[in-house]
């Protein structure tokens, strides 16, 4: 997968190597603030009141 | 042009096009296809690996970054709404001579501001996800205080600590009860784990500062001397229908009653001469929520607020 964003990227490296940052922050950013505050309620460490 | 293969080919086990070695095509071809497949497991292992260590530093930092600008709003919202109640518009000069008279004594005499709880009536109302009160603990440092937040799902509590809308309020008789994140959403119980008895719990209101202490923890309850220490005065084990309420204690996250107005006796009724407790609740161990610590303490001063007063047990830092 990696390889074939890698070879479908224009460009000399260090414009791809750029493109790579961005591509990786971007994926992050998802995560950070679509994917894990969307998870974080079905996960088991993060409950901290008494119910009944 | 002359560049791209080679770069690809450093990077890229992939074999060479077919055709390019008539006679090694076939059987390279079905080893390049268990390559690619062998691979993809490996940079997909190596991904998720990689998300699941992202959401580590998410949930330990990330969050605590965005828990800590939610509380910012909430406490500015909570100070705006304070400070109005204290200086209405139609204060005018003369009003304010004298209430800057009164702060120069009463920053001398904290015991002129000192007031009967059973005298102080709550004059707020409480929105579910605003602030209400703040919190101080000095006993983790001058500068720990939080705004306490009416409610306790998910959203109450990213913003702070959050109080469980059924229980009573701050120096009511019954139990005030707040839960609080241990770790992420700005962690404000991380610590609760190394209060001891007697520390201060110095709760905040519109009008009223009230400090409650730690009670006694279970293996402290026999041989207790109130005066082994300069702060527990006040503060004693419990007996009677309180006899199981100490410090400290871990109990399951279906427990209920820890929160209700006496902790562990199931009903949500206040008996009549209730004593005024505070109980903290929190995740337990840190990094999971099997189980729920629980902080018990006791009402021992109240406060009138006054401008330019703070209660002298603020000052308890150790």
């Amino acid at each position: 997968m990696y390889t074939w964003i890698w070879r479908h990227l224009p460009g000399p490296t260090g414009v791809r190597l750029l493109q790579v940052l961005v591509l990786f922050l971007a994926v992050v950013a998802l995560l950070f603030f679509v994917v894990f505050p969307w998870l974080e309620p079905y996960l088991p460490f993060d409950r901290v009141s008494v119910s009944q | 042009m002359t560049e791209e293969p080679a770069t690809a080919g450093v990077l890229d086990d992939d074999p060479p096009p077919p055709g390019r070695s008539g006679r090694h095509s076939a059987p390279r071809s079905s080893g390049g296809v268990l390559r690619t497949v062998i691979r993809g497991i490996g940079q997909t292992l190596i991904t998720l690996g990689v998300v699941v260590l992202l959401f580590v530093v998410y949930e330990v930092y990330v969050t605590d970054l965005f828990g800590e600008r939610k509380q910012a709003a909430a406490t500015s919202a909570l100070d705006a709404q304070w400070s109005e109640h204290a200086a209405p518009a139609t204060g005018g000069t003369a009003v304010t001579t004298v209430v800057e008279t009164a702060q120069a004594t009463a920053v001398v005499d904290a015991e002129q501001q000192a007031v009967d709880p059973r005298t102080r009536k709550k004059n707020y109302d409480t929105t579910l996800g605003d602030g209400f009160a703040k919190i101080y603990v000095p006993a983790f440092g001058a500068d720990f205080v939080f705004t306490i937040i009416e409610g306790t799902n998910p959203d109450d509590l990213y913003v702070g600590p959050g109080h469980y809308p059924d229980t009573q309020y701050p120096g009511q008789p019954g139990n005030f009860s707040v839960a609080g994140h241990r770790v992420s959403k700005g962690s404000p119980f991380n610590d609760l784990g190394l209060l001891a008895s007697c520390d201060a719990l110095v709760i905040e209101t519109q009008d009223d500062w009230f400090v409650y202490r730690v009670l006694p923890m279970a293996d402290e309850a026999a041989g207790w001397s109130s005066t082994q220490h300069d702060h527990c005065a006040g503060v004693e084990p419990q007996s009677g229908q309180y006899a199981q309420v100490t410090g400290r204690t871990i109990v399951d996250p279906s427990d209920y009653a820890v929160v209700l107005p006496v902790p562990g006796v199931n009903s949500t009724e206040v008996p009549p001469g209730a004593e005024r407790l505070i109980t903290l609740t929190t995740c337990h161990p840190q990094f999971s929520d099997a189980e729920r610590m629980i902080i018990h303490g006791v009402l021992v001063k109240s406060y009138a607020k006054a401008p330019g007063f703070l209660p002298p047990e603020l000052k308890e830092t150790s």
